[in-house]
This record gives structure tokens, sequence and C-alpha cells, in this order.
């Protein structure tokens, strides 16, 4: 039992929510009492205290269970459940917007005990925290689009929540297959260890994805990161798939949808520009 | 206090509390609602959802009832926090903005609840002073929620519906008066809920009441046995709540009053219903009570006498 207060005055407002807040997220059961003298109530102060742990708790469970949908479908309710609390407790939201909770969950269950035999699930995790950031971004936006020019006053715009997504596994395939309850695929997906590279990106309808190859993910990575249309050509010629330019984009990027193409008169004097 | 008009302001209506899942048909069949309540934390990090929320906020009145001030926070109202939903007032001009006589941040987290406070001298000065710093930021008088309870803090003196009604007066904030958590909070107390009501009735300034929640509630067995009433916003709303109601209404008036679901959400008919009927009863009293006043700057009854 926690130490007792002086409960003829009553702790300060700071130090009871200290401790109530410690007693609700605490998982040891005498670290979730608080001394009885402090309530005053019909039911005992731990019945109380056993509804708001249950509220809080469950909360936090849901708003993870929306984000990672495939990764709760796989281990199933009260194994995630267990994930998840364990989760909460590590590390709770710092802020009431519990959209953006969850970021680190995915590193947090890497190595969960009991998750041995899935050892792609962080990567899943990761995939779909990524989906779900996209999700929440308007679509249409151009705010942020990085744009490169490239020879002969050709400028190719990115979609603005352009993004490389890069896995050991087939990730997007695993999701379609744990979703669809297809353990027949399942069953080789999870097999298929390797180096999965993806474009995704916010369109009107929903997220978008195109699985792209090696040098291809090193132009758009090196577009992302700033760097101007030489150096992320370069980028994609050094990753052992060298084609020129006019190839990797017919084969690869132009079809995916993510960007477009604008003569540009204006710049012709600088033809290696890339700007935001 | 500086104060911005609402451009839409909220009708002495029964309005409905609007969930993402009923986005989409709202938007695509403009159904018939007075006027839609919204949690801001849901827009806070979702710019998709808001982008749907602004379409919405086109046809109808908008009001904000928010989770995460922490009003009863030792520690202060959270800046960021507190920024955050300062863009959102004015990006979205609501009719009416609120949160609840509770606590949920301390320390650096948040605790997804509406967590109770003692009703003690010294956390009615800290939510007098959190009430006044929101209503500073944000340019407006704001709506405070007297909670659902399922536990009584020994260091309460002062009682619930007196510590709202001197918050009210000290701040000039308005009332949100949840028929539904009186009756869940009376009854998890072994109190006559009726009894209760005709308290809250007398220490609050019918003026200061600006709006009005209804919702359902579960009844559940604790595990020592105990019957509990879980404020839970998942079923329609239960005979003895609509009483309640009713009695609140014919003393306070009409009042903006909210249909209120959020778990086990049903088709958005369902919620019209409970909104019909609550109109109705509106409209009944309508035709005998005062019009709705103006809520900022009422002029409040005596009621707890307490230092200031």
């Amino acid at each position: 039992m926690p130490a007792p207060i002086n409960t003829l005055k009553g702790p300060s407002l700071a130090m009871l929510q200290s401790q109530m807040a410690a007693a609700l997220l605490a998982a040891d059961r005498e670290a979730q009492e608080l001394p009885e003298d402090l309530f005053a109530g019909a039911h005992p102060g731990s019945v109380g205290l056993r509804v708001h742990r249950n509220t809080v708790l469950g909360a936090l469970s849901n708003a993870l269970r929306s984000s990672f949908r495939a990764v709760e479908h796989l281990v199933g309710e009260a194994f995630f459940d267990a994930m998840a609390v364990a989760y909460a407790r590590a590390r709770p939201p710092e802020a009431p917007q519990l959209d953006d909770y969850g970021a680190d969950f995915p590193s947090f269950i890497d190595g969960f005990p009991g998750t041995e035999a899935l050892p792609f699930l962080a990567e899943l995790a990761h995939f779909e925290w990524r989906l779900d950031e996209l999700g929440r971004q308007r679509a249409g936006r151009l705010a942020g689009a990085r744009s490169l020019l490239i020879a002969g006053g050709v400028r190719l715009h990115l979609e603005a929540s352009l993004r490389l997504h890069l896995s050991n596994y087939p990730v997007d395939r695993l999701r379609e297959a744990i979703l669809a309850e297809d353990t027949g695929a399942l069953a080789i997906l999870v097999h298929q260890a390797g180096s999965y590279r993806y474009a995704l990106w916010r369109a009107e309808a929903g997220v978008k994805l195109a699985r792209i190859g090696a040098a291809a993910a090193g132009f758009l990575e090196a577009a992302l990161l700033g760097q101007d249309a030489e150096q992320a050509i370069n980028a994609a010629s050094a990753l052992g798939e060298a084609e020129e330019i006019a190839g990797l984009l017919a084969k690869e990027i132009l079809p995916a949808g993510f960007l477009r193409i604008e003569a540009v008169e204006s710049d012709k004097n600088n033809p290696m520009k890339s700007t935001t | 206090m500086s104060e911005s008009s609402a451009v839409h302001p909220i009708p002495a209506q029964a309005g409905i509390g609007l969930r993402m899942p009923h986005h989409g048909q709202v938007l695509a069949t403009r159904p018939r609602a007075a006027w839609f309540e919204v949690h801001p934390e849901n827009f806070m990090a979702n710019d998709s959802a808001l982008a749907e929320l602004e379409r919405v906020r086109e046809n109808y009145p908008l009001s904000l009832h928010a989770v995460g001030l922490s009003l009863g926070s030792a520690g202060g109202v959270d800046r960021a926090h507190l920024e955050r939903l300062r863009q959102l007032r004015y990006r979205l001009e609501p009719g009416l903005v609120s949160d609840h006589l509770s606590w949920s941040i301390h320390g650096g987290q948040y605790l997804p609840d509406l967590l109770p406070l003692p009703y003690s001298e010294e956390a009615l000065d800290i939510v007098c002073r959190n009430v006044e710093r929101v209503q500073q930021a944000l340019g407006t008088a704001i709506l405070v929620e007297n909670p659902s309870t399922y536990l009584r803090f020994a260091a309460s003196v002062i009682p619930e519906a007196e510590f709202l009604a001197a918050l009210a007066r000290r701040t000039d904030c308005g009332v949100l008066f949840d028929v539904n958590n009186v009756y869940v909070s009376a009854c998890n107390q072994r109190s006559d809920a009726g009894e209760v009501l005709a308290n809250w009735c007398s220490a609050l300034d019918p003026a200061s009441v600006g709006e009005i929640h209804l919702a359902g509630h579960a009844v559940v067995q604790a595990a020592s046995g105990e019957e509990l009433r879980i404020d839970d916003h998942g079923d329609r709303i239960c005979e003895a709540v609509w009483a309640l109601y009713e009695q609140a209404i014919q003393h306070f008036g009409a009042r903006p009053t909210l249909i209120e679901w959020d778990t086990r959400l049903p088709a958005f008919e369902v919620l019209q219903d409970e909104a019909a009927h609550a109109q109705s009863l509106l409209d009944l009293i309508a035709r005998h009570a005062p019009a709705y006043p103006p809520m900022p700057g009422h002029q409040p009854q005596a009621a707890y006498a307490g230092a200031n």
C-alpha cells in the first residue's frame, strides 16, 4: 500500500492528482490502490478507481486498435489489448489528440513476449502507422510539395504527401492477406523476407501505394531529402540499376501517379534546381 | 475579457453529437438536424476529417465540446492544447465551446477520462484560474459540464451543484448541464435523483445554463458486487433521464439540447429519433417558459457563499 496520507486536511490537489495518475497506470495491484480514507462515497474508492482505470486503458487500446487493424486481426483482440495496455503504461500519451498516439508502438512491440513466431509484426505495424498518418492528411494539398527541374526545362512536381517506405517483408500483401483472412497467402508471404520499397501518398480516393525498385527508391529518397535532380539521378544510378533517367521515369515513377510533369520556360537557366 | 460573436449561434433546439462514421451520410444527404456538436480533439491531428467537418459546417451550426482542456489540473491548462483549440475555434467559428469539470492531464501525461475533483476551496480556485485562462485565450465564455462520478472524495466540502454555480459566478462561464450525468452520479452515490436535480435547480442561476446534454448509459455489476451505472453514451436515453430532463427544462427554460452517442454507434436515424423526442419536449416548454437568454454575462443568483 502507498504511504498513508494526512486526510485531516487531505493532500493538495497536485499531490492527489499525482497519486491518482500513478494508481490508474500502475500494473502492480498494490500500487493501483489509494488509501480508502481519501474517499467518502457510497462505494469503496477502489471501485470508482477501477472504473476510471478501465476507461483510461480502454480508450488508449481503442485508439491503437484503430491505427493497427491488421496487427490486431493477426494477434487477436485479447493479445492486442495486452500489448496496448503494456504500451499505455510505459508510454502514456502526452496530449489529448489521440490520433497522434502510437507512433512508437511498432518499436515497442518489436520482440514483445509471445510474438517470437511473428518476426514481421513490428514491420507490419510500422507500415500501418504510415498508412494511418497519410490517411489523416488532407488530399490535394500542394503546400510543401517538392519539385525538381530536369534538363530540357521539364519540371517534376512530387505529391506533397509522398513518402518512401522500406521494409524487410512484403507488408502490403501481408496486410491484405491478414485482413482478408487468407491464411494460404499468409503462409507463403511470411517466408518472403527481402528488400521491399514502397512509394505512399495521399490521393483524393485515399492512401495510394506503388511498389518500386531500388533505383526509383534512391531517386525518390534523394528528392525527398531536398537534393536536386542531378543528385537524385546519381543516387538512383549508384544503386546498381543504372538506367537513364528517362527509362526510370517511364517504367516506375511516371505510371505511379505521385508526380506531374510541367514544361517550364523560365527555369532554363538553372536546369538542376530543386524547390519546395 | 474580449468577446467575439459567434457567426452561427446554437439554437435552443435539439442537436446531435456528430461522429466520424456519420460524416459521409451527413455530407451526402444533408439530413435534418438543428445543429451538431463534435469533440475538437478528433480534428486536431486529422486534417482529412477536418476538411469534412468544414463542409458540414457550411450547412449546420456547430458546437465544440472539448474533452482535453483538463480544467481541473493543478498544474494549469496545457498551453499547446489550448492553442490548438484556439486555432480550431477561429477556423470553425462554433456557436458554443465547452469542456468538463474534471481533470485528465498531470505531469505531462494525458489520461483519456474525465477524472473527478475533490470539491474543495483549493480546487475551486484552481478551476476558476484555469477557466479564466481558457476564456482569455479563446476570447469567449465557455460552458463547463458536470461529469458523471463514480467516487466521492472525503475532501469534498462543497456540493457539486454549488461548486459549479460558484465557478460560473466567479468566471462568467456558463454551465453545460448534463442530465444523464446527474442521474448516473446520483444512482452511483445511492442518492435520490429527483432530490439531486432539485438541488441543481436551486443552486444554478438559470441564465448561466447554456446547453443541456442527454445520453444513454450502461448498468454493470462491479467485481465487488455493487451495481454501477457507467456513462458510456452507448444506448437510448432511459425513461428516468427523460423525466429529469422535463423537470430541468421546466425550471431552466428551453435550452440547446444535445443527443450524445459514442459507443456502439447506431444508424444516424436513431439519433434523429432521440433528437425528435427531445425537440417535442422543448416545444412544449417553449410555449410557457421565458425565451432562451444570452448566457455570457448572466446575473447570477446567490449560491455557494464560500470564500472567493
